[in-house]
């Protein structure tokens, strides 16, 4: 009914004039394991844009609590100047330019791994600063508010939708479906205790052939997520990681690479903005335990021992026995 | 050009075109082979090579295209340059056909003819004189030289990405080598998915391409006299070399067997494939036909031109005969092991039949 319509919108502008302001608000989101793609992709006029499809990592995510304040300034611990920054972006766009508050993010995603730490910091201030007004943000809209804050930002205030997401635009170029394909993933930190700054990086500079490559790249997603198709996407990750590889080196890429294939893995992807690499196995497959435990053993062997392995579709860590 | 620019680009007049045109049907012929039919293949190569120059200034609004050619890389040029408002001049010789000349007038072309071929470099050298007079009297025009303009092969990464997305993982490719665009082009981008991809590239006797002596050729639209700086050696694992009478059967089979009605190329490329997917089952291949039947009416379609052809038997071989060396070619359908090395590399490697020769003797 159109008047159902009416109140529930009503119920928002109301939300925003503080009438159903409360103590504090909640927000959280889940990190990331890099991506499965990234590169440049036409949209449907042809004119190229940034984009990457994200792995999703249930296993580490980031928490944030605002308590509304009056006056307008956003109080943060120190190290979390850009939560802030998106916290008052949230207000503003709610259209409480009066408004402040005091925020607090605590994060369980490591720093300067390309897991979308910095993001994922953003995201739940945004959402902890909606949730204290009574008000729901689309990821449409929090996308757009998150790049505002950091330049460029990770995909997941879409949750587990596939997309491939404008990261310097915080639009989505596709809707690749309901989610990817699941996976078990080992994850590798190939830069242990050296800290990339993945916000600061310059993006990188594809050349013509690269710039093509990614057409491909992006048939074979279409067809991996269609059909549920782990293989494939383990082949358009290794593709994708391949090309990073020559904008942003990991230190003994080949020899992981050359680690996966022994072992049976489906391919590896990378954060493409970070330090850590992953080994992609199916999940669905009965060998994948053993594989994995083999693969981790490997690793140890090149003086890169894998801290922990997850399922992409699921909340629990396993650490390497 | 930066990457930047290149996303800036307004749309306008120059951006039209023919995207649905561009890229194959795709037809599955038996369990494992695929085909991928093109209306005109060239359209592809033709409108992203124009894009690319567009976007940088090689091509301006209104400017004028100088090339030399006799087959379909012209026509596709004609269609966008008169969809796109550019002027063309195309070289050519007496061997252009009757009805492509004409088309390409009504898409106003400006033909160049060159009526008489050089004693030393034939009508290819005398075109390519004709071409860079044209180029110089036509200040600012802009020659997409097809068979080293690397933006050719890049085009392909379109076909590569309709066939990764229906098709997914594919163990082979089969295809025609020309200008060495399409089959270059899509072999290294699958390959990039797939380095395990098998490539076979399919020529004709009498071609340079891959390391024949030059002679003249019946089979159109695959070989060349000169090796093309787009051919990229190092992405094939089999070379064929296709005769003119298996290959126009060939198209006849496809178009009996299959209802695809397809040009000479396409019968070369079909034969090989039809013959490595029946050879490997398990393997999935696809293999690319380059334009569609209907400038054939007169010739592969016809049965009395047919059986007038030197050499004609009406029997489709089995098989390839397989060579140990480029140089022992013989005038019907061979296979080579390229095993992706580069033409010296196989050019240097010796002829074991000549080695053996030579120590008869």
């Amino acid at each position: 009914m159109p008047g159902d319509v009416i109140s529930r919108f009503a119920s928002v502008r109301l939300g925003t004039r503080g009438n159903q302001r409360k103590e504090q608000g909640f927000g959280q989101v889940n990190g990331h394991h890099g991506e499965i793609l990234q590169g440049v992709f036409p949209d449907d006029a042809g004119r190229l844009h940034r984009g990457l499809v994200t792995l999703p990592c249930h296993i580490v995510s980031s928490t944030a609590v605002f308590r509304p304040a009056p006056g307008i300034l956003v109080t943060v611990p120190d190290d979390k100047l850009k939560a802030a920054e998106a916290a008052r972006l949230a207000l503003d766009s709610l259209g409480l330019h009066d408004q402040g508050g005091h925020l607090t993010v605590e994060s369980s995603i490591p720093v300067g791994l390309g897991m979308g730490s910095s993001t994922a910091d953003v995201v739940a201030a945004i959402r902890a600063v909606a949730d204290a007004h009574g008000a729901a943000l689309a990821a449409d809209e929090v996308a757009r508010l998150a790049v505002r804050a950091e330049t460029a930002s990770d995909s997941i205030m879409h949750g587990d939708l596939a997309v491939l997401f404008a990261q310097r635009e915080g639009i989505v170029l596709e809707h690749l479906g309901p989610a990817l394909p699941p996976l078990e993933v080992l994850s590798v930190n190939t830069a242990p205790g050296a800290l990339v700054d993945t916000v600061k990086q310059p993006p990188a500079t594809y050349d013509d052939w690269e710039v093509q490559a990614f057409r491909p790249l992006r048939g074979m997603l279409r067809r991996a997520i269609r059909t549920g198709d782990a293989a494939l996407l383990g082949r358009v990750a290794t593709a994708s990681a391949r090309i990073s590889q020559r904008h942003l080196p990991k230190p003994a890429f080949e020899e992981i690479n050359a680690i996966a294939a022994s072992t049976g893995a489906l391919g590896i992807q990378v954060a493409h903005s970070g330090t850590v690499v992953g080994l992609l196995f199916d999940p669905r497959n009965p060998a994948t335990a053993r594989r994995v435990a083999e693969a981790a053993a490997k690793l140890d062997t090149i003086g890169l021992p894998p801290a922990f392995h997850f399922r992409t579709d699921a909340a629990e860590v396993r650490h390497v026995a | 050009m930066s990457l930047e620019m290149t996303m800036s680009q307004p749309l306008s007049r120059e951006s039209r075109g023919f995207p649905d045109y561009e890229l194959p049907r795709l037809v599955r012929l038996t369990d494992n082979l695929h085909g991928a039919a093109f209306f005109l293949m060239k359209l592809l190569p033709a409108r992203h090579m124009l894009d690319r120059a567009a976007a940088d200034g090689r091509l301006k609004p209104g400017g004028t295209i100088c090339e030399t050619t006799s087959g379909t890389f012209g026509l596709a040029l004609a269609m966008l340059a008169a969809v796109r408002g550019y002027r063309l001049i195309l070289v050519s010789d007496p061997a252009i056909d009757e009805h492509l000349h004409k088309r390409l007038l009504e898409l106003g072309v400006t033909l160049e003819i060159v009526e008489k071929p050089y004693e030393v470099g034939g009508f290819q050298t005398a075109r390519l004189d004709r071409l860079r007079a044209a180029l110089e009297a036509n200040p600012g025009s802009f020659c997409p030289s097809q068979y080293g303009n690397a933006d050719n092969p890049r085009a392909y990464a379109e076909v590569a990405e309709q066939i990764a997305e229906r098709l997914g993982h594919v163990d082979c490719l089969v295809g025609t080598v020309g200008s060495g665009g399409s089959m270059s082009g899509i072999a290294r981008f699958l390959r990039h998915l797939n380095p395990d991809l098998h490539v076979i590239g399919v020529d004709t006797p009498n071609s340079v391409v891959f390391g024949q002596p030059d002679g003249k050729r019946l089979l159109r639209g695959l070989g060349n006299s000169l090796v093309p700086p787009n051919v990229d050696h190092r992405q094939f694992d089999e070379i064929h070399w296709v005769g003119a009478a298996e290959a126009f059967l060939a198209t006849r089979r496809l178009h009996q067997h299959h209802a695809l009605y397809q040009g000479g190329t396409s019968g070369a490329a079909y034969l090989v494939a039809d013959w490595w997917a029946r050879a490997n089952p398990d393997r999935k291949v696809v293999t690319l036909f380059p334009d569609e039947g209907h400038r054939y009416v007169a010739s592969i379609y016809n049965d009395d031109w047919l059986a007038a052809l030197p050499g004609w038997t009406g029997v489709l071989p089995e098989a390839p005969q397989p060579v140990a060396h480029p140089s022992d070619v013989r005038p019907s359908w061979s296979s080579f092991r390229w095993d992706r090395r580069t033409l010296d590399e196989v050019l240097a490697a010796a002829n074991p039949a000549a080695r053996d020769l030579a120590e008869a003797a």
